[in-house]
């Protein structure tokens, strides 16, 4: 029996070693503009996923 | 970490530290919040006990639960260790020392005298001021300087109200397309209006020239015409409305965010998310308005339970439309488990003051649009850059790790510390918290996540 589901997500721990080129949109800057919140954010380094 | 909670019917483990969301069931979830407080035997037994009368839940069902949550352990799915702490500052480095998007402040000027206004109807606490062309070029020439390998550059027309100076706006696209070939950059342009100069002239221009637009309305007509009112007192719901809903429909599937404020006069915001339904839109923000303490708009202590409920009706709704084939967005929902911000991202957060910086019409440079006017963190200006080192210096190094509130919160890795201007309007800090800020970003991630949970599932039944 399966007493738990993990739903796929990225990894952090490996986001470490190719992520960071900084083309993702800025946090606030086209949508809220008072507060801050990075989880929404897309990246767009597809080899770093 | 560990985060659980339920919602939605579901049983969900988060573990921050390595991103992974669980939907468990109830032995899971007692067993995940025993783990590490209590031994093996301990735990199986105190299930035992607890489950002794449920004929579905047998001691080989405990056992192997429990084994379960033990591989998972292993493969560091759940109570991976925070190892993010020490590389910190070297992650924030690799995310700074360029500049790729500006906040262009076209109009400190407004048509509207909105009384919540975190900007003082577009003054910013200054006077009355449009940029000029001249000032508007060299910020964009300064953008492009400072921008390293960057391809991406974002730049936001903003005010006050940008479409009072809208032919400016013009002549900065226009120049920003001629010169990005050249220097093998993308100009991403958006617009924030309040609606009441759109015409088929803007509309044409945005829904060729922005790649967003985020269009200001508070949802029901009395909520919104209480705040948004032109000089004379007159609201501008009746005037604006009819607008977006040309503007929207014209810009055929390209993003727009219609963006409500909600204040202390509508914390039951799901009747004006409602309203924005009912008109047609379906790319929604709503955000807790910004003011000064003591404002007759602030939201209060006994305004929390109503906001924090809503939150999760809202998540509801969101299903319950998802289910009628009507689905919508709310940007603070948005979350893309698989493909979300790598792990740099959420350290370093928003990027205020180094990646990201606010233009005045004057051309002086600040952190971000809610620290203009606050004269001690203006940074230089776009003809000198940033000369203002100390200062930079404090949002360079500005991270989740480098804020001591954060250190034991779940969701630090969700929202990278918060908004440095909120923080430092409630506490005189930039690695200050803004406490009730945090109970909804905390919130609306619950909700975020659950909604997500739902989607997924509901799809691998498909």
């Amino acid at each position: 029996m399966k007493h738990i589901e993990t739903i796929e997500t990225r990894n952090l721990c490996e986001s470490a070693k190719n992520g960071g080129c900084g083309e993702c949109q800025t946090s606030c800057q086209s949508a809220c503009k008072t507060s801050c919140g990075i989880a929404n954010q897309q990246c767009e380094n597809k080899e770093s996923k | 970490m560990i985060h659980q909670y339920q919602l939605g019917g579901y049983n969900i483990v988060l573990d921050s530290c390595s991103g992974s969301v669980h939907v468990v069931d109830e032995v899971a979830y007692d067993i995940i919040a025993l783990y590490e407080k209590e031994g093996r035997e301990s735990i199986i037994a105190a299930m035992n006990e607890k489950y002794a009368d449920r004929e579905d839940i047998t001691p080989a069902d405990v056992d192997e639960c429990f084994e379960q949550v033990e591989s998972l352990r292993k493969c560091g799915k759940l109570f991976a260790p925070d190892t993010f702490a020490g590389m910190a500052g070297h992650l924030k480095e690799k995310t700074s020392g360029v500049v790729k998007a500006l906040c262009l402040h076209i109009a400190h000027t407004c048509n509207l005298n909105c009384a919540y206004c975190f900007a003082s109807q577009g003054k910013y606490h200054g006077d009355r001021a449009v940029m000029s062309f001249e000032v508007g070029k060299q910020a964009l020439d300064f953008l492009v300087a400072n921008s390293g390998t960057r391809r991406n550059l974002e730049v936001d027309f903003f005010g006050g109200e940008p479409l009072m100076n809208f032919d400016v706006v013009k002549q900065l696209v226009a120049y920003a397309r001629s010169i990005e070939k050249k220097h093998n950059k993308n100009f991403r342009f958006t617009l924030t209006t309040n609606g009441v100069l759109i015409d088929d002239d803007v509309i044409d221009f945005a829904n060729r020239e922005c790649s967003n637009v985020v269009l200001s309305l508070d949802g029901r007509k009395e909520i919104h015409d209480r705040y948004r009112v032109d000089f004379s007192g007159n609201g501008s719901w009746e005037k604006i409305v009819p607008k977006f809903q040309k503007f929207v429909e014209a810009r055929g599937g390209k993003n727009y965010y219609i963006r409500g404020t909600f204040t202390h006069a509508n914390p039951d915001f799901l009747k004006d998310i409602q309203v924005m339904l009912d008109l047609g839109f379906t790319e929604l923000s709503m955000e807790p308005v910004v003011c000064a303490p003591g404002d007759p708009s602030e939201l209060t202590a006994e305004d929390l339970p109503i906001v924090l409920e809503q939150y999760e009706k809202l998540a509801e709704l969101m299903l319950e439309r998802d289910r009628a084939d009507k689905p919508f967005t709310f940007y603070h929902y948005m979350i893309d488990l698989m493909g979300g911000p790598c792990i740099y991202k959420r350290i370093s957060g928003c990027g205020s003051g180094t990646e990201y910086m606010a233009v005045t019409p004057w051309g002086d440079l600040y952190p971000c649009h809610q620290f203009v006017g606050e004269e001690s963190f203006k940074l230089g200006d776009i003809w000198s850059g940033v000369t203002n080192t100390e200062r930079q210096c404090e949002f360079a190094s500005c991270n989740v790790y480098a804020r001591p509130d954060c250190k034991d919160c779940w969701a630090k890795l969700y929202c990278s510390g918060g908004c440095a201007a909120n923080a430092y309007h409630a506490t005189g800090s930039v690695t200050g918290v803004y406490k009730y800020g945090c109970e909804l970003f905390r919130k609306r991630m619950e909700c975020a996540i659950m909604v997500e949970i739902a989607r997924t599932l509901a799809r691998k039944q498909k």
